[in-house]
Parts: C-alpha cells; structure tokens; sequence
C-alpha cells in the first residue's frame, strides 16, 4: 500500500476530521482535530494492517494554543510509515488513551502527561513515570519556568545575555 | 505424633497465617538493576505474581536540553543516553537530521558509520553477555568478555579519542577520518575475536547450568512483542523476523550480506542465543565494509548553522538494543522544536510486566538482564 493510497482510504473515511493530509518522503503525514484519534487508530491498526506503534510524542505548539500528540505508525508486515498527529486545545489537553490498541502506548502516554501534561481517558494507570510524582509543573511545556532552569550565561541567541568568553 | 511430623504441623500453621502476598522493593540500589531502577514485585511465597517498575533516578530533561540548542550541540548529549553504545546514538541522531535537512554524505563515511556501527554492536553485546553472565554467576565470562570489549575501546579511542562518550559523528558525515593503520588494526581484532565466540560457548551455550537457568523463563509471546512494540534482540527472541537493517535499510545495509537470527520460544535463551549469533553477524558485515571501503573525504561541505525546513520526521536505526527512534519537529531556526528519542529500552522494558508474572523471584533477575536496559536511556 503506498502512502497515496493510505492517505485515500483515511480521507474517505474521516474526511471532516482531517486538517491536513500529504505524503512526505514517502510517508503518510496525517493532521487530525483530535476527538476521534481512537477511531482512526483503530482503522489505521485493523483495516490497514498498520500494527506496530514506533512512538508516541506530544508537541507544545503554544504559538497556535494547541497541543499535539504525534503517533508514529509502522507494521511489521509491510512497508510503510503514517505520522498522525491530534491536536488539541491547549487549556484542555485530552485525548482517547490508546492503550486498548497498543500495549506499547501505557508508558508513551504516561510520559507525554508527565512531561506535558496531556491528559488519556481511560488510561489504566495515568501517572507520572519520569518525574518524581510531587513534582509542580510540566517540564516539556513551552512557558515551564523553573528558577533551577538557568540558560547557559554564554547563549548569545538570548537578548542582554553574555557572550561566551574566548580566553581563559 | 512424632517430633518430625509435628514440627512440620507447626510449620504448616505459620505458613498459614502469613500466607498473604508481599510487595518486595528490587533496587533503586541493586547490582542487577543495572543501573538505578526501582521494581516493586508482588511476591506469593517465592512466585512474582505482579510487578510495577519505577524509572526517572536519572531524568535529566534530555528532550527539553535538545530544545534549547542547535542542532550540532546535540550530538554529545545523544552520547549519554545509551553509554554502551554511544556511536549508534549519534548515528540515529545525525541520520535524522540528515533526513531532515537533505544531507547526502560521502561514501566513505557511510563505510566507516556502517564499520564503526558493527564494532560498537560487538562491544555492546559482549558487554551485555558479560554482565548477564554476572547475574547469573558466571564471572569468567565476564572478564573475557571485557577482554575483547577492551579492544574494541582501544580501536574507538585511537579514533575519536574518547573511550566511551565518542561524539565521533556528525551531521553529514564523521568529525575525523580514521588514523593510518587503523583498518588494520581492526583485522587484527577480528582474527582475535572470531576465536573467541566459541569459547564462550563452552561457558555458555554448552553448560548445563547456564540453559537450565534461562530456558523456559521470561517468555514474551510475538503478540504481546508487537503490541509492546518491543524491537530488537527482544522482538527477535520472540520469533519475529525484523531488523531496520534488512527491513527498512538506512546508510548503506542494504549492500551488505548477513542473516537475521530469530528465537522460536522467546525465552531468555532465545534473546541470549540472538544476540550471541548477532555477533559473528556483525563480524561478517564488518568484514565485507573492510574490503570495499572507499578512500575520499568523511564529511559532507554543510553549513556551519544548520538549520531545518519546517517538518517534522520520526527517523530509526536498529541499535544493539532495538529501534532507536528520533522524532525532530523543526520550525525553520537553527534549533529543533520539539526533539524526542524513543529510546529501545525504554519501550522494551514496559514489556517486563507482562513477562515477569508467574517465575521465581530469582529468575526475575534473568529476565530484567535479557532486555538489556540502559537506565540512562529509560530515563533520558
């Protein structure tokens, strides 16, 4: 199946869902409003025999006052890639846990709401996993402020910061 | 009633009232945890009947770093996440920015990736062999297996003149070409290693202690593999013919010869036998790279600030450890957006749960050493 064809078979079923939708060097690149990211994971798995879920990560786009969770589709049996990504509002991160799919997204999940904030309904066990579990915050987000966070005193990108000195 | 019989009545009795099931801590300090990983098992007398895994000892906001540095200044970062296999790491790093941005490397560098790839492959099996050989107590294995890691060592510090955090790659190519004999130098090596496998094999494969130990424990069915997404040594055990070498090519494996070995039961033993047969493949690929290697230059012209076309792109190598995954979202700065690993160990460990349930307490021990974690890699 090449990724023209996924991208056809995913628009005539969830056409209304679909923002943007492309092939990019060769993959099927899929942007979806996020309320039905399990349907369409579920399509994606069992009608077009994608199986293997790579990876899951969640995006901070505040310049657009969204939120994003990019799931990296593959399957064992054929070629082919799909990146889809679910977006979401940015004040209320949720989405459809995809654990009943994939065991696989259980630790993703809890990583994206630990370092994110994103939220899974009928996640069996949301909780923190990287972070220790009183930690105030989501690190990954784009306005976390810590005052232990201290850009390096030599970053010349940042405006009125100094400039890495060259001689001892 | 005689004596014997009842002190085993008494016996029976007290069993009887603590007969209720315990949470055991394994780790955060434990020698086969290698690393700092905390497991809570639910013990039913010398059974595990659950187990709850507790990471992030060693957090230190790898992707949130990546975010606030330019592309390049990523790569010694990328070292720290699998330490025993640092040169893949920046492999899978600089191939995905290569992606990203467009980059054609030379084809000498694609030797040297691929040479350089394989030799780190054998240092990180071995030095997985050794110590799952100490978590089992064979502690022979252990020093022999280092003996020839130590070369290998030797070959990467002649190299890039590190020993273990090599930062050799880079976005287009490698920071140095090879010193002067050094292909040499590793010919020699691999007359010395070839030897060797079978040595281990009578510490190992043909032991009796050794299969008794691993056979028949910790099994993964391929379904649950692939529902954990579980790749590598551990997809493999579980029967599943898949390698990113083979199966979705990156630099240039798709001109090299050599098999994929699989398991059938996907036991222990069948991801121990995987990687043990993982090695005399690496030889052979490295053997073929010696031969056809190219002389020319090691890097590509690019630009001193790189910067990335507006894109994402999820880009994976097969590392000793299984898929190592970077997904880079650019916004068209010299810096990556939103830069994620999804890192081999980190997926294949959320299989443990599944695996663990139903062995003893001390199989647990073997069955957390075939995965092979990296807890600087869980944690990143």
């Amino acid at each position: 199946m090449t990724a023209e064809e996924i991208l056809q078979q995913i628009r005539a079923r969830f056409g209304s869902e679909i923002r943007t939708s492309e092939v990019r060097r060769g993959e099927a690149s899929v942007t979806i409003t996020g309320d039905r990211n399990l349907e369409i994971c579920r399509f994606i798995k069992e009608e077009l025999g994608f199986e293997y879920l790579n990876c899951l990560s969640g995006v901070d786009w505040i310049g657009e006052n969204e939120m994003e969770v990019a799931y990296a589709i593959s399957s064992l049996r054929q070629p082919g890639k799909i990146i889809l990504r679910a977006r979401i509002p940015r004040n209320e991160p949720v989405l459809s846990s995809v654990v009943p799919l994939w065991g696989t997204a259980n630790w993703h999940e809890r990583e994206a709401f630990d370092l994110l904030g994103i939220r899974f309904e009928n996640h069996p066990d949301l909780r923190r996993i990287l972070l220790p579990e009183d930690w105030i915050g989501h690190p990954l987000r784009r306005d976390y402020q810590d005052e232990r966070f201290v850009p390096y005193p030599w970053d010349d990108r940042k405006p009125g910061s100094v400039v890495r000195p060259t001689t001892a | 009633m005689t004596t014997v019989n009842l002190h085993l009545q008494q016996v029976k009795e007290r069993t009887a009232e603590s007969m209720e099931e315990m949470w055991v801590n394994m780790g955060p300090q434990h020698p086969s945890t290698h690393g700092v990983l905390r497991l809570l098992i639910k013990l039913d007398g010398e059974v595990v009947r659950e187990c709850i895994p507790y990471m992030g000892y060693m957090h230190r906001c790898h992707e949130k770093i990546g975010e606030n540095r330019a592309y390049v200044q990523i790569i010694p970062y990328t070292d720290r996440l699998d330490y025993l296999a640092s040169m893949y790491n920046n492999w899978a790093y600089c191939l995905a920015c290569e992606r990203l941005m467009g980059i054609q490397i030379p084809e000498r560098a694609e030797y040297l990736r691929v040479l350089i790839g394989e030799l780190q492959r054998i240092a990180s099996h071995l030095i997985w062999l050794g110590t799952f050989g100490l978590d089992l107590g064979n502690f022979t294995l252990f020093m022999w297996c280092f003996r020839e890691r130590e070369m290998i060592l030797d070959l990467f510090e002649a190299v890039s003149g590190q020993r273990l955090n090599y930062s050799f790659m880079r976005i287009g190519g490698l920071a140095l070409d090879v010193p002067e004999g050094w292909l040499g130098d590793v010919k020699a090596f691999l007359q010395w290693f070839k030897p060797r496998l079978p040595e281990y094999d009578r510490l190992t494969t043909d032991n009796i202690i050794w299969q008794k130990r691993i056979q028949g424990v910790g099994i993964l069915t391929p379904e649950d593999a692939v529902s954990y997404a579980c790749s590598g040594p551990m997809l493999r055990g579980s029967g599943i013919r898949w390698d990113l070498r083979k199966n979705d090519p990156y630099g240039i494996y798709d001109r090299f010869e050599f098999d994929i070995p699989v398991g059938t039961r996907g036991d222990v033993w069948d991801r121990f036998w995987v990687r043990r047969q993982e090695m005399e493949q690496s030889v052979r690929i490295v053997e073929q790279a010696l031969t056809e290697i190219p002389p020319g230059p090691v890097l590509a012209p690019v630009a001193k600030k790189l910067r990335a076309p507006v894109g994402d792109i999820y880009s994976r190598v097969e590392s000793p450890r299984g898929e190592l995954g970077d997904y880079i979202v650019a916004d068209g700065s010299e810096k990556p957006y939103r830069y994620k690993v999804r890192a081999p160990t980190f997926v294949n460990l959320s299989a443990l749960p599944v695996m663990l349930p139903g062995y003893l307490v001390a199989d647990a021990v073997a069955v957390l050493g075939s995965v092979d974690i990296v807890l600087c890699e869980v944690d990143r």
